[in-house]
């Protein structure tokens, strides 16, 4: 890893997918700080009131679809009314199950996530995200 | 004479008595005696006319010819009536004229030979013919008066339009002139028979008349007869109707009926066939003459044909262009028995015999089972779909705890390697590799779910699509030492994707599945056969048992365990259903030990 994020967002309601996914991001040290929301919707409320210089500020989000309460879809039509100053500072990449090639697209038109990955996250994946991003 | 008086006064009486008005005229044409019955007639006095010449009782215009048929009478006196063929007119004492007959005797008397005039005022039977002929004139049809003896007496107007005579070239002729040649000869007899039992009827008893017009045309007609007249003077009015135009209409009928593109019967109020068409024929198997004349119930499964002759009497009821039976399916019956589903469309016809319907009928049989195949078709897809939503939420939902196991297992392995012995790490390679193939065969089945969902038809190079494949495989193909030969290969209209998908399937099946110690060599070939193109690929590999040759292209089945040939069971499966996605076959044969061919054919798709 040449480059060491500030922080790294996890949303995903799965516990376990956390887990691990927090534990690559840590064994790569790719990340000062993760953060791991279970809840899409309390994360939303979170990335309002963080400050920009804040240490906990994500520079990359990793978002889940299927989620219940707020699924990925709705975090991100919610996401886009966020300021653009703060938009423009946070790279989202969907990591999700779904390989359906439906979501895929629709995920890239919706232009607002970077990329779509399918989980796991391994470290060559996470490698190559921070290379291409940062 | 004692003797001439007595005979005299008898003769007088007997004049006297006479029904009839009687003039006695003499050589000079002076009238001698007349009776009473002639004075009420004429309206003179014996007085006033005994000596007078008989041309008073003559209108004026006759007055000039009638000396000289006076003496003519006189040089061969004879019984006769008077005027053959003419009309006699006579004159009353007040100048008024009335028709009149006459019968002239000769009488020899003591004065020498006497005309005995008796004469018969026929005013009331020239109006009652007057009449007669009025009636006949404005008869809307042509009617022809014909006499005993086959001589035409009158016609109408109608009868002179209709034939092309004036009424002075028919009255007086023979009634053949208005028959045709061919009937001319049978005619007199027909006309006999009837004279010998003259009742009002038609003509012809059901065969087709024809009538001859002054042109020489044929018309066609249909005749009433009407005897008129006594026993003696026995005379036949026909009335004859133009139907040329009517049948013409039925022929143009019949062609129409007979040149619909369906099967059309028509049929009487008490469900008489009475025309039916070609494809009536062609439908239910019978000859026409085996329907017409018979019941429609013949037509009908036996089940319903109790019922239908309510229904019938329901349309005429309220006949009204329809389609039968709504909301009910229809059946009709064969000759061979067997029923066919059908629709019916009635029409209520006017015909010269009545109200009929005319029923066309259309087999709907192939159509209801298009209907049933399109409806399982639709199922079908539908079933489709939900199989393809089941494979993809069973995927995903699948893969969510078997990579939290694998995940784990990793982590276990990173965290407490050290403090596992052998057993322990093979135990632990085994629940891995039983979670990546599961993940491998979860990811097969949705791959296998969505095959040709968002298929699109392009024209591909087909040589140039299997070069791409052979390329992808390059790395394999140089690990086995293996040679490929292609033969020429057409360009078709493909769905790409899955067509790429096909021969990288088959030909890395090819080489995975090689003998040991033996190079794989594989053929591509490709050839048209009837419309389709076919395609080989063989190799000489291992080859397949004959009991496996269909078991191979079903989902998730494997001649092989996992540890000697690798594979999720599934790539065959996806074969066939990309070959039928082309609208062709898959199959194989194969000899164990010497190698197989997969043989595929494709339609020619049109984009």
């Amino acid at each position: 890893m040449k480059i060491k994020l500030k922080c790294i967002m996890l949303i995903d309601d799965n516990a376990d997918d956390n887990f691990y996914h927090e534990r690559v991001i840590k064994k790569c040290n790719a990340a000062d700080k993760v953060i791991a929301m279970q809840d899409a919707s309390v994360a939303l409320e979170f990335l309002k009131s963080v400050k920009n210089s804040s240490v906990d500020h994500p520079d990359l989000i990793f978002l889940d679809i299927n989620m219940p309460g707020m699924n990925g879809w709705e975090f991100l039509e919610e996401y886009r009314k966020l300021p653009k100053e703060l938009q423009s500072q946070v790279i989202v990449i969907m990591l999700t199950t779904s390989d359906n090639p439906d979501d895929k697209a629709k995920a890239l038109d919706l232009n607002i996530a970077a990329d779509f990955k399918a989980k796991p996250l391994s470290k060559e994946m996470l490698e190559e995200i921070v290379n291409s991003h940062f | 004479m004692e003797q001439s008086r007595h005979t005299e006064l008898t003769f007088q009486l007997i004049v006297e008595s006479s029904p009839n008005a009687i003039v006695l005229v003499n050589k000079e044409g002076k009238i001698a005696y007349i009776n009473s019955q002639t004075e009420k007639l004429f309206g003179y006095t014996k007085g006033e006319l005994i000596g007078q010449l008989v041309e008073v009782l003559i209108p004026a215009r006759y007055t000039g010819k009638h000396p000289g048929f006076r003496d003519m009478f006189f040089v061969s006196p004879s019984e006769r009536a008077m005027g053959m063929g003419r009309e006699l007119f006579a004159l009353r004492k007040d100048k008024k004229e009335f028709p009149i007959e006459i019968g002239l005797n000769p009488i020899v008397t003591v004065e020498g030979t006497l005309v005995l005039a008796s004469i018969i005022d026929i005013t009331e039977r020239k109006k009652a013919e007057e009449r007669f002929r009025l009636v006949v004139e404005s008869a809307p049809s042509a009617m022809v008066l014909v006499n005993h003896s086959g001589i035409i007496t009158l016609v109408n107007q109608q009868t002179e339009a209709l034939f092309g005579y004036g009424r002075n070239e028919m009255i007086g002729n023979k009634l053949e002139m208005l028959i045709p040649e061919r009937f001319r000869d049978i005619h007199p007899d027909h006309r006999q028979t009837f004279l010998a039992s003259p009742k009002t009827r038609s003509m012809g008893g059901g065969h087709d008349l024809f009538a001859r017009r002054k042109d020489g045309m044929e018309i066609q007609v249909e005749i009433g007869l009407n005897p008129i007249g006594e026993t003696h003077d026995q005379m036949v009015l026909a009335s004859i109707i133009d139907i040329t135009e009517r049948k013409k209409a039925e022929v143009r009928f019949q062609l129409v009926v007979e040149s619909a593109p369906n099967a059309m019967v028509l049929v009487s109020q008490d469900g008489i066939i009475t025309l039916v068409n070609q494809q009536t024929e062609m439908l239910f198997g019978y000859e026409r003459y085996e329907m017409i004349g018979s019941k429609l119930e013949m037509l009908i499964p036996a089940r319903f044909s109790s019922d239908h002759p309510g229904h019938r009497n329901g349309f005429f009821k309220q006949p009204k262009t329809r389609s039968m039976g709504m909301g009910r399916d229809l059946f009709a019956k064969r000759k061979d028995g067997l029923e066919i589903q059908v629709e019916i469309g009635l029409n209520p016809i006017e015909t010269p015999e009545g109200q009929m319907v005319l029923a066309s009928i259309i087999d709907i049989t192939e159509r209801k089972v298009q209907e049933r195949a399109a409806k399982k078709q639709a199922e079908l897809v539908i079933k489709n779909k939900e199989l393809e939503q089941f494979a993809y939420v069973a995927s995903h939902d699948l893969q969510e705890p078997l990579r939290t196991v694998s995940n784990y297992l990793q982590v276990f392995e990173e965290d407490y390697l050290n403090v596992l012995d052998a057993n322990a790490h093979k135990y632990l390679q085994s629940i891995s590799g039983a979670t990546k193939r599961m993940s491998l065969l979860i990811k097969a089945l949705l791959e296998f779910s969505r095959l040709g969902r968002d298929k699109k038809l392009v024209k591909v190079e087909c040589g140039k699509l299997v070069a791409d494949v052979v390329a992808d495989l390059q790395t394999m193909i140089k690990d086995s030492n293996t040679t490929i030969h292609i033969s020429e290969m057409p360009t078709l209209n493909l769905y790409e994707i899955e067509m790429r998908q096909l021969f990288q399937n088959l030909i890395s099946n090819a080489i995975k599945f090689r003998k040991k110690k033996t190079a794989p060599e594989i053929q591509i070939i490709s050839k048209k056969v009837n419309e389709k193109w076919h395609f080989l690929i063989s190799d000489n590999g291992i080859g397949i048992a004959k009991v496996h040759f269909n078991r191979i292209f079903d989902i998730f089945q494997r001649l092989h365990t996992n540890d000697i040939y690798e594979g999720s069971g599934i790539g065959l499966a996806n074969c066939k259903r990309i070959v039928e996605l082309h609208q062709g076959e898959i199959w194989v044969e194969s000899i164990v030990g010497k190698g197989s061919i997969f043989h595929f054919t494709i339609s020619e798709l049109s984009i």
